[in-house]
């Protein structure tokens, strides 16, 4: 059988399905930090593991549909961060794709990657949208340190999301990955591909 | 089955607009407060919005909501009214700290726009049901299988919800520690989302065969379950929309060639 490639556009149903429940995961990783009172959202556990499944289509997808449903039913203002939540499920899944998943330490690069990629992506959106600030009061506070200290507005913004972002998106892909360790072997091989839908 | 929704159930004029009316209504009003950067034009769209809260009957409802972005609005008035690079005029001063008037009138500007954005959504998410939402669109051509995503969601969320409390009781009466320093704590977070996400994918597949069996995947055309609702004027509505979103593009072009 011949390995199918990362960019597959026909989804199969079983791909399909796993994007409710990674946004339901999502939520519960929000609910569970909050509950426990944790220092970090960790509130994209579920879109990270999707791309670790099933592909960065279906990881961008369940961002991205993560952000909306999101917007509808909570927070209007989290819709604008459908992008930066598409292209962490994005990054992810190319990064797992191209074996980046190996151990810890690579899993700590991937969460590097991710909290950077989502920062340069929030900041046009957080300049456009708010002048530049987040909204968190650590970075926000940041934030007014580096323009009251003569630094451009874009990248005081990016400091802003920087400090917020990096530190809990590598938290979210280390947890992500002991998870994905920890799932049985055949979880791995339903999400991959359309080819194994009749396995079921 | 119960399901996430902020829906209100009343009968008003916005009630009986057509769900993707309101859905242009949210980007236009979005779109022009951004497109024309003037503190008197914004605030005016933003009393529109508010004024058709107001007629839609859900004007109280969107005041949580609205309280949800306390802390950005304001960062925006304190961090702006302090630090922003154009600050030269005092405005007033409590006690060591000086407001500026540069600072505060771009503050004025972006909190507006936000308040204006959250309550252009809350015209929609209100008096709009998720359903006849996702159906509209479906009709106009996004893919049903988005849709089953869509509206599989919110019910979804309440489910794990349940499972969520039934899961943290199950781990407590086994010992483990919920409050506690933050290593404590931290450890905890693993058996608590561990089962959550277990029992999730497998779900998924058993889902993924019962939707299979039903046909998910056929590439027929969709039949509707639910007659859609008619509705009036929505074609002039829309059209006035669009063109207000135009003249609000001609605008800008003509501010920056002069």
């Amino acid at each position: 059988m011949s390995k199918t490639s990362i960019w597959t556009f026909k989804l199969s149903t079983a791909a399909i399905a796993l994007i409710p429940a990674a946004i339901g995961i999502n939520y519960l990783g929000k609910l569970f930090a909050g509950l426990l009172k944790l220092p970090l959202w960790l509130d994209s556990i579920g879109t990270v593991l999707a791309s670790m499944l099933a592909g960065p289509i279906i990881g961008a997808l369940s961002g991205i549909i993560n952000n909306i449903i999101y917007g509808i039913t909570v927070d209007p203002i989290s819709t604008v961060y459908a992008v930066t939540s598409g292209a962490i499920g994005l990054v992810v899944g190319i990064m797992a794709y191209k074996g980046w998943l190996k151990n810890v330490k690579t899993a700590i690069v991937i969460g590097l990657v991710v909290g950077i990629v989502a920062a340069i992506i929030s900041t046009p959106l957080n300049i456009t949208f708010w002048g530049g600030q987040t909204g968190n009061i650590w970075g926000d506070a940041f934030y007014a340190f580096l323009v009251s200290h003569n630094f451009p507005v874009w990248l005081a913004s990016f400091g802003d999301s920087f400090v917020v972002d990096v530190p809990d998106k590598i938290a979210t892909v280390i947890i992500s990955y002991f998870i994905f360790r920890g799932l049985p072997n055949n979880f791995n091989t339903i999400f991959r591909g359309s080819d194994k839908i009749e396995e079921l | 089955m119960s399901t996430m929704t902020l829906y209100v159930e009343k009968n008003s004029i916005l009630h009986n607009t057509a769900p993707l009316t309101k859905v242009l209504y949210v980007m236009v009003s979005i779109a022009i407060t951004y497109l024309i950067p003037e503190i008197a034009f914004v605030l005016s769209v933003a009393i529109i919005t508010l004024l058709l809260l107001i007629l839609g009957k859900v004007f109280r409802k969107i005041v949580p909501i609205l309280g949800l972005s306390i802390i950005l609005i304001l960062s925006i008035i304190i961090v702006q009214g302090f630090f922003h690079p154009q600050n030269q005029t005092i405005l007033f001063s409590i006690g060591f700290v000086t407001f500026y008037k540069e600072g505060l009138s771009y503050a004025a500007l972006l909190t507006l726009r936000v308040m204006n954005m959250i309550m252009s959504f809350g015209i929609l998410i209100l008096t709009t049901k998720h359903d006849e939402l996702v159906e509209a669109m479906i009709k106009k051509g996004l893919s049903p299988k988005i849709g089953y995503v869509l509206l599989s969601v919110l019910q979804l969320i309440p489910q794990m919800r349940t499972t969520m409390a039934k899961i943290t009781d199950a781990q407590r009466s086994r010992g483990m520690e919920t409050e506690g320093s933050l290593l404590v704590r931290m450890k905890a977070f693993f058996p608590l989302i561990g089962p959550v996400v277990l029992n999730s994918i497998n779900i998924t597949r058993e889902r993924a065969i019962a939707l299979e069996v039903r046909g998910f995947s056929s590439n027929q055309k969709r039949s509707f379950l639910n007659i859609s609702k008619e509705y009036r004027y929505q074609t002039a509505i829309q059209v006035i929309l669009w063109l207000t979103l135009a003249a609000a593009i001609v605008w800008r072009i003509l501010t920056w060639l002069s």
